[in-house]
């Protein structure tokens, strides 16, 4: 009961199905989810403040009945005390109102949703059509795997540093590696996706197994770099959400040296926060650099 | 309905029991007392308010408000033990009285139905009728039954007074489908005489023609009554949507569980410390 009282003087948030199941194959619950959540907070907080977020909700955890959806408006039901902001979408031509996760409260208030997959832009509410960072998804189509996928980001990594910019690296959580890199907000989305675009070319000049034209996604064996969500209110994935796999693994931010042969996303999940007390992301964005152009 | 489809005896009916669910508990209990005899019963509550109700929620989260008891001066919330009752004897001016001062002269509820007299049933106007009770024999039946059974036999009902937590009402006693029932009765003070009304002074008598033919029509529509022609239709679409909504999304009143909260608690506190450091 004080414990209770206690978790109640500490969040605005009223948390609900604690005990229900997640994640089933391995037995997680929504109140292990957020206090997943909350131990990530001080890492997770920084990248994704005053960015518009996007949430996959999965009501009925990652094998329910119900397929999981999509969120980009704040519910129906979203409190007061959630910071919200209204984005004009030119392709529905109408105002999508965002939520902004500026404080720990909206955090949990997110997980008790149960949006297990947080995405974010790669701009944020400073000026929104100016990104402050470039996206590489780097996907590997079988039969390559995550191997071939460090292979092609190490490549990606020396071409990056040579021309002054400081890469970031994180699993995808799934089969694929990204990349971002902060940078000033100089440029627009068109000249961002154009540049990304670029340098994919020029590493699948240097790598056969690397695409980076979409016509090749599925091509069996190849890389693709990913260049077209460099785009407005185009999303990726962010650093710590958790992903809908059966072992409920994360998107983890990693070290340069961790990506090498033998990488293996599944070892960053949610129970294996004791071992993330490192933070290879940190102060990120004091690496903001200006692109060559 | 479920006890019907048990008992093949009423498969026959055609109809569902519409009827309010009898209640199991008595809500008094006392003695009939005519002259020197006295006839023990229990009193049941029988009439409901069964329609459309709702529950007010905060919007924005769902969750049940409540009402409080604000001070239209201080504009703050008063605890019970700073309330008294105030007697308005003027726009805004009060006479107040303790509790105390008002248990002395509060009726007291001496666990009798005092009939004075027995009057013809059908001589007290429905118009007084308040709420109506089921009396069920307590201890002796034979009593019961008797007087049961002579109410019956004279069509007449018995006029008297009860009083119910803290309030004396007059009340008549009377038969209802095999039963003795008691209703409670409306004073004098709390209904209107129609002929206060200006409006239904100076009516102009009808040309007997028109009357004829007016009572002609009362005639060709005059049937039996019955109360189940009568559906709350209302009620029916709110049941349809409520079905709907159930599909849909619910709101559920939510409460934490205590087992996980110890967790999160240790490890939210963990994190505002980190946070604050920064």
């Amino acid at each position: 009961m004080e414990d209770l009282e206690e978790l109640k003087s500490l969040t605005k948030v009223k948390l609900t199905n604690l005990d229900k199941c997640f994640y089933p194959q391995i037995n997680i619950t929504k109140g292990q989810i957020i206090e997943y959540y909350i131990k990530m907070a001080s890492k997770i907080l920084p990248i994704i403040a005053n960015r518009p977020i996007v949430l996959t909700r999965y009501p009925d955890g990652v094998n329910g009945h119900k397929i999981a959806f999509f969120q980009k408006n704040a519910p129906q039901g979203t409190p007061k005390w959630v910071k919200t902001k209204p984005i004009y979408s030119p392709s529905t031509k109408r105002n999508v109102n965002y939520i902004i996760c500026n404080d720990i409260d909206t955090l949990i208030w997110l997980a008790n949703l149960s949006a297990l997959e947080i995405h974010m832009p790669f701009s944020n509410l400073n000026d929104i059509e100016h990104p402050d960072l470039l996206f590489f998804d780097i996907d590997p189509e079988a039969p390559a795997t995550i191997n071939a996928a460090a292979e092609i980001a190490l490549l990606l990594k020396d071409k990056l540093c040579h021309i002054g910019l400081t890469p970031f690296i994180k699993t995808s959580g799934k089969k694929g590696l990204h990349i971002i890199i902060p940078i000033t907000p100089n440029w627009t989305f068109k000249e961002t996706r154009t540049f990304v675009h670029q340098i994919g070319i020029e590493i699948a000049k240097e790598n056969t197994i690397a695409t980076s034209e979409f016509k090749d996604t599925k091509t069996p064996g190849k890389i693709f770099i990913d260049y077209l969500q460099n785009s407005p209110m185009r999303t990726m994935v962010i650093p710590y959400s958790l992903r809908p796999t059966p072992n409920a693994t994360i998107s983890a931010p990693i070290e340069w040296h961790e990506v090498k042969k033998g990488l293996n996303p599944s070892n960053f999940n949610i129970s294996s926060t004791q071992d993330l007390k490192s933070y290879p992301w940190q102060n990120i964005f004091e690496q903001q650099k200006t692109l060559p152009l | 309905m479920g006890l019907e489809q048990e008992s093949p005896q009423h498969t026959e009916r055609s109809t569902e029991k519409v009827s309010a669910l009898a209640p199991s508990r008595s809500i008094w209990s006392g003695s009939i007392t005519i002259g020197l005899v006295n006839v023990p019963v229990k009193l049941y509550s029988m009439v409901y308010d069964k329609g459309v109700s709702f529950h007010f929620l905060h919007k924005t989260d769902g969750q049940p408000i409540k009402y409080v008891k604000m001070c239209t001066k201080e504009d703050k919330i008063i605890p019970w033990n700073e309330v008294v009752r105030g007697y308005e004897i003027a726009k805004n001016e009060y006479i107040i009285f303790e509790k105390q001062e008002l248990d002395v002269v509060r009726p007291e509820s001496d666990k009798r139905i005092r009939i004075s007299k027995f009057v013809d049933y059908f001589s007290v106007d429905p118009i007084y009728f308040d709420r109506t009770y089921a009396l069920l024999p307590d201890k002796s039946k034979d009593a019961y039954s008797l007087l049961l059974n002579a109410l019956q036999r004279t069509n007449k009902a018995g006029a008297g007074r009860i009083t119910l937590r803290t309030k004396e009402y007059p009340a008549l006693l009377h038969t209802y489908k095999g039963a003795l029932v008691l209703t409670t009765l409306r004073y004098v003070y709390d209904v209107v005489d129609p002929q206060d009304f200006e409006a239904l002074h100076k009516l102009v008598a009808p040309q007997k023609a028109e009357l004829d033919l007016a009572v002609k029509i009362v005639s060709d529509l005059s049937g039996d009554f019955d109360i189940t022609e009568f559906q709350d239709t209302y009620k029916q679409h709110i049941q349809e949507l409520v079905n709907k909504k159930i599909k849909g999304e619910k709101i559920t009143v939510e409460k934490p569980l205590e087992a996980e909260a110890k967790g999160l608690m240790v490890a939210l506190r963990e994190t505002l410390k980190q946070l604050e450091q920064k």
